[in-house]
């Protein structure tokens, strides 16, 4: 464990409430350990690479940054970016106040990392905050999670929705919490556009391990979009491990589409868990598309907490080689009259293994709730494999509740009708596998970001 | 005027898991001529035209086959179909979440590069689409629907003839392309392969009945049965054999 479990210095080490949630999560990790085969949660996932003790963790600068913003008195962080620019700030003024969100002219010029449509950014680079924040509307805010924990903004809820005994790396996550940001969207506001989290990890052969923790608060009746990508820069054969968190606190009627794409370098290892909690009334729509890492597994757990609350949690996967791409759920339906479906679809070749684990809970009173699953997988060689494990836990009468699970293979008559027509053999392939995730990729509501992912399913088979 | 033989075949034996099917075929097919091989149910005639288009799960035991002097047997289905052989196939395969323009565009251009013509536009494709579809009763949302998924047997037949009016094959396989149809759907798919007929490509008509050959004239008529071919003639063997039937021949091996 020496690897995972290193003594280095953490900023906000004297903020009481913050430093005890830390050694809560510290004592958690400590007691589970890194799961092992023998782990209920994780025996499919072998967590083979998730233990090894060459991992090296690198201390936060996020000190230095902070004295930098607090010596600019209008936060534009000319001096962290070394650009050398002096006086033109390019911050979101408003009632003669500056609202940070402020970036310098080379920040916005270098500022393109491949984002193909228009939205808010926030870039990490190798688990580190970049700088710089979107000029975002009124009623939206972005900080960083450290200065969060300061103002106290973030003490009603971090920490709150993860169970500590049943997630052990979201323990060690939260022992080294430092990295991350908090998003706020007020009440009533409709974000216009995408707000994009971005990490690019360029970790060279360094075997990095870092955590990032985000918390997203939308007040009642809210809209926002998030997208979520874990994008690899350098090398592919690069080893890192990725651990994130997100906490997902959804107030009444408020509604978040939740987009990911996971495409890490293929010896990574990428561990993420997003716990949500429903208050009456709202929507959350989680979708998924992992295609990167060696170990990659996204846990989705969402807490229906109150009446008419509803979610979709949808997922795409698509791997080769020696990958195991897990895809853990645990959907609780708490209140009567709550919704939720779920639909699951990968493509695996190679050695590669997909994994499934899902869950839906019934509490006893939930009465008239509906909970839909659905996973299916399509396997490209002999050797690739897929382990399904679904969940029923009903303690309700009157409520609707299904699951299913189906795996095939390419249709041998179908692509010789292909290739009959001049279409190659990969060709063929290729169009019949987009054809089989289309419908869980059409589960994207935003049109661009649909179009985005479907062009990552694309590049994926063609590797 | 001498001919240009396109498909040679000669002496092939053929067959399935150790069981013969095609026992000593020869036939070959110049440029521009237009052959009905006909014969009784079972006689191995979709297993002809499935081993010409190179099908997988079929094993050649001894024999050539070439097309345009080259083996065809060396090329992958792929690659016989960018060479110019085409198969309209008796039982079309459905597709279910590939929307058929999806399907038409990628064979267009698959053969288009083959010929190393430019890639068609989504302009000039639909327009190309357009104008073949309207002449086979073919309407946009039709293409638009996945392929073949709920087409009628008709529906089916015309969407073979359209992928045969743009792709524009050297040779044309028609296995058995009237099954199903009623008259009108007959004719529509038998104007089709005609206006293909310009003296240079070339059809391989299979099939039961003697009734498309009234559309589709043949230059000439094969007997198929067992495996091979039992005797040829000109058109008017097609009418002799729809009033005799197969028994005469089948018994002549």
């Amino acid at each position: 464990m020496a690897g995972l479990l290193q003594n280095i210095k953490l900023f906000g080490e004297y903020i009481p409430w913050f430093q005890s949630l830390r050694e809560k999560g510290l004592a958690a990790f400590e007691k589970q350990g890194v799961p092992t085969a023998k782990t209920e949660a994780w025996k499919y996932t072998k967590p083979r690479d998730l233990n090894a003790d060459d991992f090296v963790i690198e201390p936060s600068n996020f000190l230095d940054e902070l004295r930098a913003e607090t010596e600019d008195a209008c936060g534009c962080h000319h001096e962290d970016c070394g650009c050398g620019e002096e006086g033109e700030c390019h911050c979101h003024h408003e009632d003669g106040e500056c609202h940070g969100g402020g970036h310098c002219r080379e920040h916005e010029l270098n500022l393109d990392y491949g984002v193909p449509f228009d939205a808010y950014q926030i870039h990490f680079v190798n688990g580190k905050f970049i700088p710089v924040f979107p000029a975002l509307p009124r009623g939206v805010e972005v900080i960083t999670l450290m200065e969060a924990v300061l103002i106290e903004e973030a003490k009603e809820h971090l920490g709150r929705l993860v169970n500590l005994d049943e997630h052990p790396f979201a323990a060690l996550n939260t022992h080294y919490m430092e990295e991350g940001v908090y998003i706020r969207v007020g009440k009533d506001v409709k974000l216009d556009k995408p707000l994009m989290i971005v990490n690019h990890t360029d970790a060279g052969g360094s075997n990095l391990f870092f955590n990032l923790r985000n918390l997203i608060v939308l007040e009642s009746g809210a809209e926002a979009e998030l997208v979520e990508w874990y994008k690899y820069a350098g090398p592919q054969k690069s080893r890192y491990f990725a651990n994130i968190v997100n906490e997902i606190v959804l107030g009444k009627g408020a509604k978040l589409n939740h987009n990911k794409l996971q495409d890490e370098a293929f010896k990574a290892n990428h561990v993420s868990l997003s716990v949500v909690r429903q208050k009456a009334d709202s929507q959350y729509n989680n979708f998924c598309l992992q295609k990167g890492a060696n170990i990659g597994r996204n846990e989705i757990r969402v807490r229906l907490a109150a009446e008419n609350a509803r979610c979709s949690v949808d997922t795409a996967y698509i791997m080769s080689g020696w990958a195991t791409l897990d895809t853990t759920t645990n959907i609780e339906h708490l209140s009567p009259c709550t919704y939720s479906s779920q639909l699951a679809k990968g493509v695996v070749g190679g050695d590669a293994r997909g994994v499934f684990q899902g869950k839906i809970h019934i509490a006893p009173d939930a009465v008239k709730t509906e909970g839909t699953q659905l996973h299916k997988a399509l396997l490209l060689s002999d050797a690739a494999e897929v382990d399904v494990k679904p969940e029923l836990e009903i303690f309700a009468d009157d409520v609707k509740c299904s699951h299913g699970a189906a795996s095939g293979e390419l249709d041998e008559q179908q692509l010789f009708y292909m290739r009959s027509r001049g279409i190659g053999l990969e060709e063929a392939r290729q169009i019949l596998i987009d054809a089989y995730l289309e419908d869980v990729v059409s589960k994207v509501e935003n049109e661009q970001i649909r179009a985005w992912m479907k062009s990552f399913v694309r590049q994926s088979e063609e590797q | 005027m001498t001919k240009t033989p396109l498909l040679e075949i000669e002496d092939l034996h053929a067959g399935v898991c150790d069981r013969e099917i095609i026992k000593g075929f020869n036939l070959t097919v110049n440029e521009g001529e237009v052959h009905a091989i006909m014969g009784p149910n079972g006689a191995g005639k979709s297993t002809l035209s499935n081993i010409i288009c190179g099908k997988p799960g079929y094993e050649i035991t001894s024999g050539s086959i070439r097309f345009k002097g080259k083996d065809l047997t060396a090329m992958s289905p792929e690659e016989r179909a960018r060479e110019g052989i085409f198969l309209c196939m008796q039982y079309p395969v459905e597709i279910p979440g590939v929307p058929t323009t999806t399907f038409l565009k990628h064979a267009v251009n698959a053969i288009r590069k083959h010929q190393e013509l430019p890639e068609l536009d989504t302009m000039e494709f639909v327009k190309l689409v357009r104008e073949e579809g309207k002449k086979l009763g073919i309407d946009n949302e039709m293409i638009k629907r996945p392929v073949n998924v709920g087409f009628s047997g008709g529906e089916k037949k015309r969407l073979e003839t359209l992928q045969m009016s743009i792709l524009k094959p050297a040779l044309s396989i028609l296995d058995e392309a009237d099954s199903g149809l009623d008259i009108d759907a007959l004719k529509v798919v038998a104007d089709g392969v005609n206006a293909l007929r310009d003296g240079k490509r070339s059809m391989l008509v299979i099939t039961h009945y003697q009734r498309l050959l009234n559309y589709v004239v043949p230059d000439f008529v094969h007997v198929y049965a067992d495996g091979r071919i039992v005797k040829s003639g000109d058109k008017s063997l097609a009418l002799e054999l729809e009033e005799k039937g197969y028994a005469e021949f089948v018994k002549e091996k």
